[in-house]
């Protein structure tokens, strides 16, 4: 039995951000849209609009929690403030899952706030395996890793980062959120080979698929999550689809984020990408369409 | 790699992320334990890259955090070069960026009782010396002219204090514990003997301040495109709050009113409350009591009595 089945994930279809210009539209309107993702760490506080707004949005659509705070690969100690702050939302809106970024963001007691990448050894590999365990540990829902977006590579990593993601997901017994967009910047900005990388994610982990705009800066691209998405990126998202199956999907647009109607209209575009590609493929997609 | 190892690691990238300018020792290290890029980046270049973003969103979110305090400091560029200071100062210590310019206000206090010592304080550009550049240009060596200088400067550090405390109380208002409904008929119900030794609970979101100049004023036409004019310095006393709809608002009281909301967010019983908010207005505290139904009355309307906890072990009768 593969992780979606065995944990229930269910297929919740195309979304897209919970994000500040649309929330009085969402609110309001509760406009055609089949799920909402949130920055966990957004909804920690224990009161004021953001808490509000979250009870509201829960009453209308589901919606899933996804962290950016978490430091899965760090060094200092996993934050109790934050875990407990992370399994007291996930509880709250009874998330079907939560996710977080395969990174580390901060060291001795300092966070940068960013999404930085592993070194990609044996060492590193235990090191977080037992991570991800201990977060699983305090969590009511299902826990699913994403491949952040990288533009610095190690001396030392001996070992590809899908391989070192496939193989934490097998070791942890986690999810995977594949972010096709992430897969893409990162290949053109280490030179490895994007469609490899899809093809080596264990297909039945992969709880979330994410795609989003990049913005090219010449030497690299630059995960900026300001723009549509680019053709590249549905080609991968249609390669993902096929081995993954009817995986919820969801449409990132965090900067010079447009108005409703045109993330909407993105959305709209991935369901129909992912309907063509499903119907296209049926037989490995039939059994993640059960579930 | 495992362990130290990484936390080594960790550190030197955490650090060359946090640099304003990569050093020659960046440089060098980077090149040993990064990989080029195969797009012709080298190693410490691709580390610029998670630099220029750090700087950017945690400049972005002070930005959002301060416009009362940007304005008068003269602009995004001068209140960049404070805020890179205080970065550098106090670098980010939670994951919650909420709180990433909680320790401003006492930065700028700080710096600026370091100017009055006549310390050297500004080894990484101060916003001060931007906003003040005018001043130095045309203050002459004259002691008559320095003394006007410093005047000036010690009136805008003071202008920019009351700016930082005031912006800083807003975002602390934001996300602040949410309270059960108050039913004001628990006023009407409570027996008057136990007023005096009652505890009021305000709400959580509740912050009030004492300033030299009204700021509020400011920070309102700020926000709402008004015409945005430098205040006076008159002493003024703000309450910050969060209305019912989650709204962020603030309005001035008088002296005696702060100086009994600071006595009631202390869990000081009202009788004794009263008694600090007369000695703070130099009223009488029976003038404060005969005042003190007015204020109930406004402070449930707002939404900031949340609570009243009635004690028969009443301290000595006031006002109240």
């Amino acid at each position: 039995m593969g992780y979606r089945e065995r944990h229930r994930i269910p297929d919740l279809g195309v979304g897209v951000g919970f994000r500040r210009p649309h929330v009085a539209t969402v609110l309001r309107d509760t406009p055609p849209m089949d799920w909402f993702e949130i920055i966990s760490e957004n909804y920690f506080a224990a009161g004021g609009a953001p808490r509000a707004n979250l009870e509201a949005l829960c009453a209308a659509y589901r919606v899933v929690p996804h962290g950016v705070s978490l430091s899965i690969g760090g060094t200092d100690s996993l934050d109790a403030d934050h875990l407990a702050h992370l399994a007291a939302l996930v509880r709250r809106i009874d998330a079907p899952w939560c996710s977080d970024h395969l990174c580390w963001t901060g060291v001795s007691g300092v966070d940068v706030h960013d999404l930085l990448p592993m070194p990609y050894t044996r060492g590193t590999l235990d090191h977080v395996v037992e991570r991800v365990k201990r977060v699983q540990g305090t969590l009511s829902a299902p826990f699913a890793l994403e491949n952040a977006s990288s533009y610095l590579e190690y001396a030392e990593s001996t070992m590809p980062e899908h391989e070192f993601l496939a193989e934490l997901a097998e070791r942890a017994d986690c999810g995977i959120l594949l972010d096709v967009n992430n897969v893409h910047v990162s290949a053109y900005n280490h030179g490895f080979d994007p469609l490899a990388y899809v093809d080596a994610i264990p297909a039945d982990r992969v709880v979330q698929i994410h795609v989003a705009g990049h913005a090219d800066r010449g030497s690299y691209l630059l995960d900026t999550h300001g723009d549509h998405v680019k053709a590249d990126v549905w080609d991968l998202y249609r390669r993902a689809i096929r081995r993954c199956g009817a995986v919820a999907t969801l449409v990132e647009w965090d900067e010079d984020i447009p108005a409703w109607d045109v993330l909407a209209a993105e959305a709209a575009k991935a369901r129909a990408i992912r309907s063509e590609t499903l119907a296209s493929a049926p037989r490995e997609a039939t059994w993640a369409a059960t579930t | 790699m495992g362990g130290d190892d990484l936390a080594g690691v960790q550190r030197f990238v955490a650090r060359a992320v946090r640099e304003g300018d990569p050093s020659p020792d960046t440089v060098g290290t980077a090149g040993r334990l990064l990989r080029p890029s195969p797009r012709g980046l080298a190693p410490h270049e691709r580390l610029d890259i998670y630099r220029e973003q750090y700087w950017l969103r945690h400049l972005a979110n002070l930005d959002e955090d301060y416009p009362t305090l940007t304005w008068v400091l003269g602009g995004r560029d001068a209140f960049h070069t404070l805020a890179r200071a205080y970065l550098e100062a106090h670098p980010p210590r939670t994951w919650d960026l909420q709180r990433l310019g909680a320790d401003l206000p006492a930065f700028l206090e700080a710096r600026a009782a370091l100017d009055r010592t006549g310390a050297t304080l500004d080894t990484t550009g101060a916003s001060r010396d931007a906003t003040h550049a005018a001043l130095d240009r045309t203050g002459a060596a004259l002691d008559g002219a320095r003394a006007a200088h410093d005047a000036t400067r010690a009136a805008l550090d003071a202008l920019a204090l009351d700016a930082a405390r005031l912006d800083w109380a807003f975002m602390a208002a934001f996300d602040a514990p949410d309270s059960p409904p108050f039913d004001p008929r628990v006023l009407a119900s409570t027996p008057e003997d136990a007023w005096p030794g009652a505890r009021i609970d305000l709400h959580a979101s509740l912050r009030t301040l004492a300033l030299g100049h009204p700021v509020h004023d400011l920070r309102f036409a700020l926000l709402t495109g008004a015409e945005a004019t430098r205040p006076l310095a008159v002493g003024t006393c703000v309450v910050v709050y969060r209305d019912a709809a989650h709204a962020l608002r603030s309005v001035a009281v008088d002296a005696g009113a702060l100086a009994l909301l600071d006595a009631l967010r202390a869990g000081t019983p009202l009788g004794e409350a009263c008694e600090a908010a007369a000695r703070a207005g130099g009223e009488d505290p029976l003038d404060v009591g005969a005042r003190l139904g007015g204020w109930f009355q406004q402070w449930t309307a707002s939404g900031w009595i949340r609570g009243v906890r009635a004690s028969t072990e009443s301290s000595a009768p006031s006002g109240a």
